[in-house]
């Protein structure tokens, strides 16, 4: 007698190779190609690895049970079209015939039905998490809060936004909830999407093999820039991300006093603190700089600009705050050089100068938000997403130059 | 071929049997089930949700409600009663039985106004809570079908006073009534899983 | 014997019959068979089928554009034809539109025409409701549209998740439209279900029992049933919204304690029998086109029959499937997956039913046969791609992205509107009394298949390429290089979309062209098999000179042809013999319902109800009022219009044509 579950276990190779049976039309051609960023039949981590095992072979069942149907109306069409036949004897159907193709697809889902049910639990798994992150959508960027976890050396809390950093081969437990509508995190290549939802926590795994950026998308409709609302998985070797979270911890450095920069940082101080943070900027008097965006956005948060330069996207990550060629540089790079090149962070000549200034300009013009005060009446005249600012260019310049000391 | 002019007739010329209006009433009853199963379902998910609000026990006057959903109960009685003398062709006791359960259900629904005020003033808003917003959306869709039934009692008995209905009234008097005891049970229903069971 | 009676009592305020001499006061309007009153008043189902139909087509015209503008914008990356707040509108308006005012009037369309034809009544059983009932659904379909220059209309997606449906997250009144106007087409579809569920048990002609009514019947009745224990989930789910945008309710008010998910349960628990609403109709028409143009029973009839139901019952376990992502749990997952694969069973038996119902036949291929097996073709490639969902792992990678918009619109254009065009072309000579133009019709085909797959195919692709729905622009960052990227597909799209408005409007054309110079019909066309040809073209206004008894399924064909013991078949009598023999035995009398005012007036009394939630309560208070004035008009109104005698039946000639677009 063979038990269920060890049937399965056979019969996972079997259908592991059934994947390499040529598939139908363009879903074949579809799966050979790799080249958009986001293609969910490109696995390179252990959860995505585990749906596409799962559906590559289903695709080529539906591919070649479509076949035996579209064979035989085509084969119909032509074989009893009128060629002036007598008209055909009044069949009402042969009930044995009809039984048989009513078990056969039944025992083809029975069979696929196992096998999801089993991925959908070892999908759900939860104890052997290694590291935990929590995710926080809100209309429309991600952000993310890294606890304490003395073992990967976080000492004291981390929050960031616009990409997700963490190590290669470790099992992270994504925590995620919403602070406004409905979000769903979805980076293809290392698992499915769930959903942050407001008031709810949800669980979602992530490992990567390998070190590299990952794209992903919003994919629960958010309201106007749902479009626009990306983030970015950043995989790191171990001692890579070591680095990366001293470099996070790095106690706030303030511009020499007489730079441009430290200009820059007075503008911070009297427009950008209302709503973004960044720790351990003080105010003249010595005060710590405490953000209350509660008071000015309906999510009541704004990103953390801490180490702002030590990420390759602001705005929801729908604008690099790279260059093109030197966010090519390190989306291109080698997996040995990758890591070296993103903890170099943003230097003065890679800094995207063109979005960023245009962003401070005017920021609900590069990106659909809720800026328009006839249309805060429901809100209490709280924002969704950030204002019309009125910077003039002198100012706009003092802050960039201060927001590239942000390391 | 039988000319039929009547609707008595009619009843008996239909393929199941059951007149077109009976059965069209059953029909919506049983969509109406679908109706108050989201509402109870809404609640059951919210009844516990009170916020900074009062709490369910803290607003609901059990006895009080009680005799009022006894009062409603008994309105189904007199229903019968209005349905029986129908069949009997009975113009007077149907006219008396249909104005005793219509009272019986205004009855119910100042009850429920009275009870509603109570709560207001307790504390308990329409936008207090969930539990808050759940409890008067159900009550109060209830509330509304109660009167809808009485609005159609008075306009039945009001009809019968006027004129000489032929045929047709028992079965008329039949239709209010599968609807006037629909709405019992399920006020039965509600009245256990909300006041009865506690959070 | 199931003559119709003039209307007596109804159901909506279930008030009383009195004979006319003591309301006085009251007079029901006289039958007339042209000019506008005939239409504005009728109770008569052919014209409601008709009117059904003109509308429907009209706001599948303006669907299909708000489809075209959407196609434009996203036609190459980063597009400007709509800005973001347009664009959302837009997505919400075409699916809102397509559902609830196309496709599922678009079937009572067809249900209202055919369904007493087909079971051989001469009527529905409530024709004032019926009536009513397309009144409601006109001007709940207007008033939803009106939000466009109200403010702009609603944004939150036709399945309108909170909490990004409420007051803060979507400030302007469309959503506000969107709830009631939704209502209203509800309580349209309430209405319709009841009559449609009574006329199919009650009035049957004899002989005609359950299992000899003719498919569509059978598929239209389990709608039914789905429509009316769909139809209060979604009422409750939008009052609940309603009293949350309106009345400051906290239903979804995560700040409160509210769970989000409570909608979503309620939509989807609506929302996926709605799925099957939309299919089954049309179901139903292709297999009654099928056995006629391959001159064979429909194969297994009753295994369509029970899969049918069956896909009634279980469409009610699976709605869960479109939350695989929401964060349900492992075991809800499980379950639902599960369940949704069991639901491809019954599925799978109607396409191997209509496979076998083709083999052995002698077919031919007129444009309605055509259109109904491009639906068997397009439906089993969005079944199958369905299947690759219902594997709740795999749909966590494609779910909300544009595989599943390939995936429903292979099922809802391929399937439901394939399925409804098929019947366009089938049944025109039947309610027109005219043949749609073939070459025309072939144009139509062949554009709309071309069309629809150069628009949806490529979206299987983006979809597995990782585009996301419901985003009004894409970005070349995301759209890779190769044989496979965003770009090239998207305009492939979009230009398929072009395409298939240029088939549709073959069809428009096709309409105008028949209407003006159109080849008369004669009685039976297509060698039909079924009840509803029994009977001139178009029908006379009472349908059945005397109403058939019925001893076959097929009962039409069997009167026509006869069959020796091998198998052999001769045709005994021509179908205009047939219907001559129906004529000679005439009914003496026949009484048809007369037309009624109230119908119409106590269907406007919803939009002005609903204006009024919206903007001033006492505008409601007045629709509160002509509602109830509605009622009592309607309950104590004669049975009859005082001067008008019985009719003598009336050949139904004239019948005017509706144009459309």
């Amino acid at each position: 007698m063979v038990s269920a579950g060890q049937m399965v276990n056979r019969l996972t190779p079997v259908l592991r190779r059934l994947k390499f049976l040529p598939l139908v039309g363009f879903v074949a051609l579809a799966g050979c190609a790799s080249n958009a960023p986001q293609d969910t039949w490109a696995p390179e981590g252990p959860n995505a690895q585990m749906i596409d095992d799962l559906q590559k072979p289903i695709f080529a069942v539906a591919g070649i049970v479509g076949l035996i149907v579209f064979g035989a109306i085509a084969f119909a069409m032509y074989k009893f079209r009128d060629r002036g036949q007598p008209i055909p004897e009044q069949t009402h159907g042969k009930p044995v015939l009809e039984i048989t193709l009513t078990i056969i697809p039944a025992l083809i889902l029975t069979v696929i039905g196992v096998f999801t049910v089993r991925t959908v639990f070892d999908l759900a798994k939860t104890s052997d998490t290694e590291m935990v992150i929590n995710v926080t959508g809100q209309q429309w960027w991600w952000e993310y809060d890294y606890p304490v976890q003395e073992e990967l050396g976080i000492t004291k809390p981390i929050i960031t936004s616009g990409q997700l950093v963490f190590p290669v081969g470790t099992k992270v437990m994504l925590r995620q909830t919403s602070r406004d509508v409905i979000h769903s995190y979805w980076i293809p290549k290392l698992n499915g999407k769930r959903d942050a939802v407001p008031g709810r926590v949800h669980l979602n795994r992530l490992e990567a093999d390998q070190p590299g950026i990952y794209a992903g998308q919003c994919t629960e409709f958010c309201g106007l820039s749902h479009a626009n609302m990306r983030m970015e998985a950043v995989a790191l070797s171990k001692e890579d991300f070591a680095k990366w979270v001293d470099q996070q911890l790095a106690d706030y450095q303030a511009p020499a006093e007489g730079t441009l920069a430290k200009e820059g940082e007075t503008v911070f101080l009297n427009q950008c603190v209302r709503c973004h943070q960044v720790n351990g900027l003080k105010r003249a008097d010595g005060t710590p700089a405490i953000a209350a965006p509660d008071e000015n956005v309906v999510s009541g948060a704004a990103p953390n600009l801490s180490k702002l330069m030590t990420r390759n996207t602001f705005a929801g990550a729908m604008f690099d705050l790279v260059t093109p060629e030197c966010r090519a540089d390190v989306w291109d790079a080698s997996r040995e050089t990758f890591g070296e090149k993103y903890l170099a962070g943003v230097s003065e000549e890679c800094l995207n100068q063109t979005d960023l200034r245009s962003w401070l300009r005017n920021a609900p013009e590069m990106k659909p938000m809720y800026a328009n005060p006839a249309l805060l009446t429901s809100t209490g005249g709280k924002y969704r997403g950030m204002p019309y600012l009125a910077l003039s260019e002198n100012d706009i310049e003092k802050l960039v130059a201060y927001l590239l000391t942000l390391k | 071929m039988a000319e039929t002019a009547t609707h008595e007739h009619a009843a008996h010329h239909t393929s199941t049997g059951l007149s077109n209006n009976k059965l069209g009433m059953w029909l919506f009853l049983g969509s109406e089930c679908l109706l108050f199963g989201g509402l109870i379902s809404t609640y059951m998910l919210y009844r516990g949700r009170v916020g900074t609000g009062p709490t369910p026990s803290q607003v609901f006057d059990i006895p009080f409600t009680s005799v009022s959903s006894f009062v409603l109960l008994m309105s189904s009685l007199t229903m019968v009663l209005a349905v029986s003398a129908a069949h009997n062709k009975d113009d007077r006791a149907t006219t008396l039985w249909l104005t005793i359960t219509a009272l019986l259900g205004a009855t119910f629904v100042g009850g429920q106004v009275y009870e509603f005020t109570a709560m207001y003033n307790e504390g308990l808003g329409f936008s207090t809570s969930l539990f808050a917003s759940s409890f008067y959306t159900l009550t109060g869709f209830h509330g509304v079908h109660v009167t809808v039934g009485i609005i159609m009692l008075m306009s039945l008995v009001g009809i019968l006073n006027k004129s000489k209905v032929p045929g047709s009234r028992a079965e008329t008097v039949e239709m209010i009534g599968l609807y006037w005891h629909f709405v019992d049970v399920v006020w039965i229903v509600i009245f256990t899983l909300i006041y009865l069971i506690p959070v | 014997m199931a003559i119709i009676e003039r209307p007596s009592t109804t159901a909506p305020a279930v008030l009383p019959t009195v004979p006319s001499a003591a309301f006085g006061a009251l007079k029901r309007p006289v039958t007339v068979s042209s000019g506008w009153r005939s239409w504005l008043f009728t109770v008569d189902h052919k014209k409601l089928g008709i009117m059904y139909g003109a509308v429907a087509m009209f706001f599948f015209i303006v669907g299909g554009l708000e489809a075209v503008l959407i196609r434009l914008q996203l036609a190459a990356p980063d597009g400007k034809v709509l800005n973001a707040d347009l664009y959302n509108q837009m997505f919400t308006m075409h699916a809102t539109t397509m559902v609830f005012l196309f496709v599922m009037p678009m079937a009572s369309a067809f249900a209202n025409y055919f369904l007493p034809l087909q079971i051989g009544a001469r009527d529905v059983a409530f024709p004032r409701i019926n009536a009513f009932g397309f009144w409601a659904f006109l001007f709940g379909g207007i008033f939803i549209n009106m939000s466009w220059f109200l403010g702009g209309a609603a944004d939150g997606g036709w399945f309108m998740y909170a909490p990004n449906s409420g007051p803060i997250y979507s400030p302007s009144h469309g959503v506000d439209f969107w709830a009631l106007g939704l209502q209203i087409t509800g309580i349209a579809s309430l209405t319709g279900a009841v009559n449609l569920i009574v006329t199919v048990l009650n009035m049957r002609a004899p002989g005609m029992s359950l299992m000899r009514m003719p498919i569509f019947t059978w598929m239209i009745t389990v709608v039914q049933f789905l429509l009316l224990f769909a139809m209060p989930v979604i009422t409750v789910a939008l009052f609940l919204l309603m009293f949350q945008r309106n009345f400051d309710a906290t239903f979804f008010d995560v700040a409160a304690g509210a769970d989000p998910l409570l909608w979503q349960h309620l939509f989807w628990i609506f929302g996926h029998p709605e799925v099957y609403i939309l299919i089954l109709p049309s179901f139903g028409i292709i297999s009654e086109v099928l056995p006629v143009f391959s001159r064979k029973p429909l194969f297994g009839y009753p295994f369509v029959v029970f899969s049918g139901a069956a896909i009634g019952f279980v469409g009610w376990g699976v709605w869960a499937h479109h939350m695989f992502a929401s964060g349900l749990g492992p075991v809800s997952v499980a379950v639902f997956s599960v369940a949704t694969m069991a639901i491809a069973v019954p599925t799978g038996v109607k396409v191997v039913n209509w496979t076998m119902t083709i083999w052995g036949g002698k077919l031919s291929f007129p444009v309605a046969m055509k259109f109904a097996l491009g639906l068997v073709i397009l439906f089993t490639i969005g079944g199958l791609s369905g299947v690759t969902h219902s594997v709740a792992p795999s749909d966590t990678q494609q779910t909300d992205t544009y595989y599943i918009v390939a995936h429903f619109h292979y099922v809802l254009f391929g399937g439901a509107i394939f399925g409804l065009f098929s019947g366009f072309y089938y049944w025109w000579p039947k309610v027109f009394g005219k043949m749609l133009s073939e070459r025309l019709g072939n144009w139509n085909f062949w554009l709309m298949v071309i069309g629809m797959n150069m628009t949806f195919a490529p979206m299987h692709i983006l979809g597995l390429q990782g585009q996301p729905r419901r985003m009004y622009v894409w970005t070349e960052a995301r759209a890779g290089e190769g044989f496979f990227n965003l770009g090239f597909w998207n305009l492939v799209a979009s230009i398929g979309s072009l395409i298939l408005a240029v088939g549709v409007l073959f069809f428009l054309i096709n309409i105008f062209v028949t209407a003006r110079k159109g080849k008369q019909a004669p009685a039976d066309p297509w060698d039909a098999r079924s009840l509803e040809w029994m009977t001139s073209n178009p029908p006379k206004e009472h349908n059945f000179d005397s109403i058939p008894t019925v001893g076959h399924l097929d009962e039409f064909f069997h009167r026509k042809y006869s069959e020796s013991e091998s198998g052999q078949l001769t045709q005994v009598k021509s179908g205009e013999e047939v219907i001559l023999d129906l004529e000679k035995n005439a009914d003496a009398h026949i009484h048809m319902p007369s037309p009624s005012y109230w119908p119409i007036v106590l269907a406007l009394s919803l939009p002005v109800i609903a204006f009024g939630l919206i903007y001033s309560i006492p505008v409601a208070m007045v629709g509160g009022a002509i509602a109830l004035l509605g009622c009592y008009g309607w309950a104590l109104e004669p049975s009859t219009a005082t001067d008008d005698e019985i009719d003598p039946p009336s050949s139904g000639q004239g019948k005017e044509m509706v144009h459309v677009g």
